[in-house]
């Protein structure tokens, strides 16, 4: 499903030269739900984001679903990003002036599709994560625990292949971090998502698939 | 510290950058309009070299079918004549159109000393004129009588032109050549600048020249100084003798305090105009400043809760901020005064030096003041940012 | 989509209301003045009273003469009217009418300024003047040279005072003769200075011979009238034939040079025909309002950018989920230009104040501003224009941001 191959990435500024990510050799099945761990300031997000399409590798390259991907336009890269990607970020990343609903209707914008069609698709994604009697509030009305599970429904809601989730759990305590962890085993299991997960948390960890360590860029499990 | 702002500035160029063109755009609005403001206020405060109450202009059109020059003279002499017999007439003269405050402008160009000057008012005038309106005279003399000999080459000119060909040298008796250099006229007399182009405008170069009895046939226009109690019912009495002595000619009589105030609109209106114009563009400056400095400062919470945690007061901090603003100010008035300085320097609107140096300082200050002003709240909000709260959030 | 952009835009108006307030006075306060200059504008020269016909009517007002290193240019002699232009096969009207002079007259000891202008029989057929009282000078009374005259409202209100009663059959004096009103018709402002007149005298009763000069330069200027709008180009092309077989006057001059214009081509002829006067008035009123719009537009460009760098997380978010860049500049100009409407709207209600107190006030008597259909287009285009001028490049900007350095801002 996602195959990257001497995955390397460089941050340059005027004096240093940061090697973020060396040589990262990955491959990632369809359905399964892979979680990356490792200390502050491995290059497990820069991964994330590469896998995300969100940045570009310095080198080397990644194709999701049979498709290299590094010779798509910005409008190319739009579009596959809503239709086969779903983010997840630790921050929750909503957008304060809208409404729950409208938040989670925010990715069928970008494609076709009527009015009609978005409120449906986001009432059943709200729906999924148990938020659906909170759909006319906005997002500082809600707890962080209801808030990120609005971002898994942002995340869900254009029925992505892949799901990229950023510490999903680090901003929450830990019931409310296991709570958003079966939502998102749940996913994986019942609708066959792939999933990979940046995590501290040992414990979610486990719960996933297969795990793989990073340690100053490079991949050593 | 000043280092340590600067390379803050520096730091963050791309989005300051865009402050300080606004602020140097507001700065070139306010030393046009404080530029031209300046100008007429110095030129308001300068004399008008002349008493125009109560001297009427009258206007009428040669009408009279004899062609023979003599005739005509003894026929406007003798209307002068009569209208000075009139009870309340103090003088009155002939001219050419160009009466002080009018639309109408004659000029001609001299040659001294090889140097061609034009652009010089002239004015055809006879030996009433200065009474008519009060004119001083500050050297030599005016025309007289025995002056109206053909072929004399003599003019009374104005002291701009006076300063402008001698300086403070002595100018009775000096020759200069007419336009083609053919003529040498000599100066007999140098009088006081008339602003004749109302209130707000520098009097400019001028010459009063005597008319030949040729020019009767296409003078137009008579000043009459009246005593104070001339009223409607005299004028019109005047209005009549003058439309019976000159049958089928257009007469208009018209006040030189009125014509002034007419004319002073063609300065006050665009200033007004101009003065609006710049303080609604000032004021929305001055909300856009404030807004980008206060929404900068709710950015730097993290850095300011910094510096306070690490020792600095408050009143650093804020004295910072404005600081922060005031080198921006500082930036943008450099550029500014740059362009600003080019006016003097390449005499641009042929304005005095002077009004640009003061328009200009005036501006900087203004400036100054506007960004203090709109530093000072967002700078005071960010002395009260508590250093625990802020690095919290961060 | 477009609902998604609005909600957004006016939750993103109601969070930072200073902002709002901010981008709302310039955009608004640039737009009053853009729109009373607009209307002023739009007054002066489309206001079509009393010449409704304009659409098929050239006026020639000026000659020229022009030599090597003297030019003279002024209004045309009775003479050269009646030979050249009356003498046309395309008109089916020649109105002729003289600049307008003034004079003075004295009623019970008050001084009254009269501006007259001297009129043929047949400009009361190409113009339509509103009569409100009377009727016009007729040809017959042209004819004989009778002394009557059409004054305006004004003129009857401060020679007649404010006396219901009519003023037609009274006689109002100027220039020491005696006038019998037959008509009185609405006033002009003096902005119209082509048909501009207090009072209007049969062109037979003027005080010079009308055949006398026998030259160019005159005072007199005419209107001509053809058929139908098709005939105009024709009437045209059949002066600028008439003008360019002129014999030159004298030795010192090269060239003649006189022009059929349309109304604004006229309006705008600043007497001299190497500077066109179109292109100085045009030059002028762009600048200005590239003056007055310049500043706000930076300043808006400023807010909207503190805007943008503030709302990096959506913008992030909305990247990640899909919104190409093009798709995110457009919803940022999108969003901008709902900012400017509601501006503009503002805008249009402040200069109906603005105009209301201008005419209250008077300064140009008779010159009424109001918005209408034109001035509310040139507002449109305006909003349109600010619009996106002040939101492209902040929207550039957006659009650039990198997604992963958007996310992280928060």
């Amino acid at each position: 499903m996602i195959r990257l191959q001497n995955i390397e990435k460089v941050y340059r500024t005027d004096t240093i030269q940061t090697l973020a990510l060396n040589s990262i050799n990955l491959e990632v099945e369809k359905g399964e739900f892979l979680s990356i761990m490792g200390p502050s300031g491995c290059g497990k997000s820069t991964l994330l984001n590469i896998i995300g399409l969100l940045d570009m590798p310095s080198k080397g390259s990644i194709s999701i679903d049979e498709q290299a991907t590094h010779k798509f336009s910005d409008k190319k890269l739009a579009q596959f990003r809503n239709k086969k990607l779903g983010f997840i970020f630790q921050s929750y990343h909503l957008i304060n002036d809208l409404q729950v609903l409208d938040n989670v209707e925010l990715p069928l914008l970008y494609r076709d599709s009527t009015a009609k069609e978005r409120k449906q698709l986001a009432t059943e994604a709200l729906e999924k994560v148990g938020l659906s009697n909170r759909i006319k509030h906005f997002p500082s009305q809600l707890s962080g625990g209801q808030r990120q599970r609005v971002a898994i429904a942002r995340a869900i809601v254009g029925r992505p292949e892949i799901i990229l989730a950023d510490e999903p759990t680090g901003n929450l305590d830990s019931a409310m971090g296991n709570e958003i962890m079966e939502i998102l085993l749940q996913l994986n299991r019942n609708e066959g998502t792939t999933i990979v997960m940046v995590t501290h948390d040992e414990n979610m960890a486990q719960k996933t698939h297969r795990l793989v360590r990073l340690f100053d860029g490079s991949q050593v499990q | 510290m000043l280092k340590h702002l600067f390379k803050m500035i520096w730091n963050k160029k791309k989005q300051n950058s865009l402050l300080i063109v606004e602020i140097l755009l507001s700065f070139m609005v306010i030393f046009a309009v404080f530029s031209f403001g300046l100008n007429s206020y110095s030129n308001y405060a300068k004399p008008m070299g002349i008493d125009y109450e109560h001297v009427w202009a009258i206007n009428y059109n040669n009408t009279l079918e004899t062609k023979n020059a003599d005739s005509l003279k003894l026929f406007y002499q003798g209307l002068v004549r009569n209208i000075k017999a009139m009870p309340q007439v103090l003088d009155a003269s002939i001219t050419s159109a160009n009466i002080p405050f009018s639309n109408s402008h004659m000029s001609t160009g001299i040659k001294y000393k090889g140097e061609q000057i034009s652009q010089i008012n002239n004015f055809w005038v006879d030996e009433n004129y200065p009474h008519t309106l009060n004119l001083k005279l500050l050297a030599g003399r005016w025309y007289n009588k025995a002056d109206h000999v053909p072929g004399q080459q003599i003019i009374v000119i104005n002291n701009v032109l006076k300063e402008r060909l001698f300086g403070n040298a002595d100018a009775i008796g000096k020759i200069f050549g007419n336009y083609d250099d053919k003529n040498k006229i000599k100066i007999i007399g140098v009088v006081d600048n008339i602003k004749f182009d109302g209130d707000y405008q520098a009097p400019a170069k001028a010459m009063y020249a005597l008319y030949d009895t040729s020019a009767y046939h296409w003078l137009s226009k008579i000043l009459v100084k009246v005593s104070p109690d001339a009223d409607a019912a005299f004028e019109s009495r005047l209005y009549k003798f003058m439309a019976n002595s000159l049958k089928n000619s257009n007469i208009e009589i018209e006040h030189l305090s009125n014509k002034l105030t007419a004319y002073n609109k063609f300065t006050l209106v665009p200033l007004i105009i101009l003065s609006i114009v710049a303080a609604f563009l000032i004021i929305n400056v001055a909300l856009g400043i404030f807004g980008v400095l206060w929404y900068n400062i709710n950015k730097r919470r993290g850095e300011i809760g910094l510096r306070r945690a690490v020792g600095a007061s408050g009143n650093s901090v804020s004295y910072q901020l404005v600081n922060e603003a005031m080198i921006l100010a500082t930036l943008s008035l450099i550029i500014g005064s740059f362009f600003a300085v080019q006016f003097p320097l390449l005499n641009v609107f042929d304005l005095p030096s002077s009004v640009y140096v003061i328009a200009m300082l005036l501006s900087i200050i203004f400036i100054y003041i506007l960004v203090l002003v709109c530093s000072l709240y967002p700078g005071k909000q960010a002395a009260a940012i508590y250093p625990a709260v802020a690095l919290h959030e961060e | 989509m477009l609902k998604n952009y609005f909600k957004i835009a006016i939750a993103v108006l109601r969070r930072r209301k200073f902002f709002t307030f901010i981008s709302l006075f310039g955009i608004s306060f640039t737009l009053t003045l853009l729109l009373v200059m607009t209307a002023f504008i739009d007054k002066v020269i489309n206001d079509n009273y009393p010449d409704k016909k304009r659409d098929r009517s050239l006026y020639i007002s000026k000659i020229e003469l022009r030599g090597k290193e003297s030019m003279n240019a002024s209004a045309l002699t009775y003479y050269y009217i009646n030979h050249y232009i009356a003498k046309m096969k395309m008109p089916v009207k020649v109105a002729i009418s003289s600049g307008y002079g003034s004079t003075n007259t004295y009623v019970n000891n008050r001084k009254i300024v009269i501006n007259y202008k001297y009129t043929n029989a047949d400009f009361w057929e190409v113009l339509d003047f509103d009569f409100i009282e009377g009727k016009p000078i007729s040809k017959q009374q042209t004819d004989n040279a009778e002394r009557v005259t059409v004054i305006s409202e004004d003129m009857k209100k401060e020679y007649f005072g404010d006396d219901k009663s009519s003023a037609v059959g009274k006689y109002i004096e100027a220039d020491n003769i005696k006038y019998k009103v037959c008509g009185v018709v609405k006033s002009l402002p003096i902005t119209s200075y082509i048909l501009y007149s207090d009072i209007y005298l049969p062109i037979t009763t003027s005080k010079t011979k009308l055949e006398a000069d026998k030259g160019y330069m005159g005072n007199y200027g005419a209107i001509v009238l053809a058929k139908n709008m098709d005939d105009v180009p024709k009437m045209k092309k059949e002066y600028a034939d008439i003008v360019a077989k002129l014999p030159i006057p004298g030795k010192e001059w090269d060239h003649v040079y006189s022009h059929a214009d349309s109304y604004i081509e006229g309006y705008v002829r600043t007497g001299s025909e190497t500077s066109s006067g179109m292109v100085y008035a045009l030059t002028a009123i762009s600048l200005f309002a590239l003056f007055v719009m310049l500043l706000p537009t930076l300043n808006l460009v400023n807010v909207n950018i503190t805007r943008i760098m503030e709302r990096s997380s959506e913008i992030g978010v909305r990247k990640a989920f899909g919104a190409s860049s093009k798709t995110l500049a457009y919803q940022f100009i999108v969003e901008n230009l709902i900012l400017t409407f509601l501006g503009g709207m503002i805008g249009v209600v402040l200069s109906v104040v603005v105009m209301y107190f201008i005419n209250d006030a008077q300064f140009i008597a008779n010159l009424n501003l109001s918005l209408n259909f034109t001035v509310l287009c040139y507002a449109f285009l305006t909003c349109i224009f600010f619009g996106l001028l002040s939101g492209v490049y902040p929207a550039w900007r957006m659009s650039k941001l990198n997604i992963v350095t958007a996310l992280k801002a928060q």
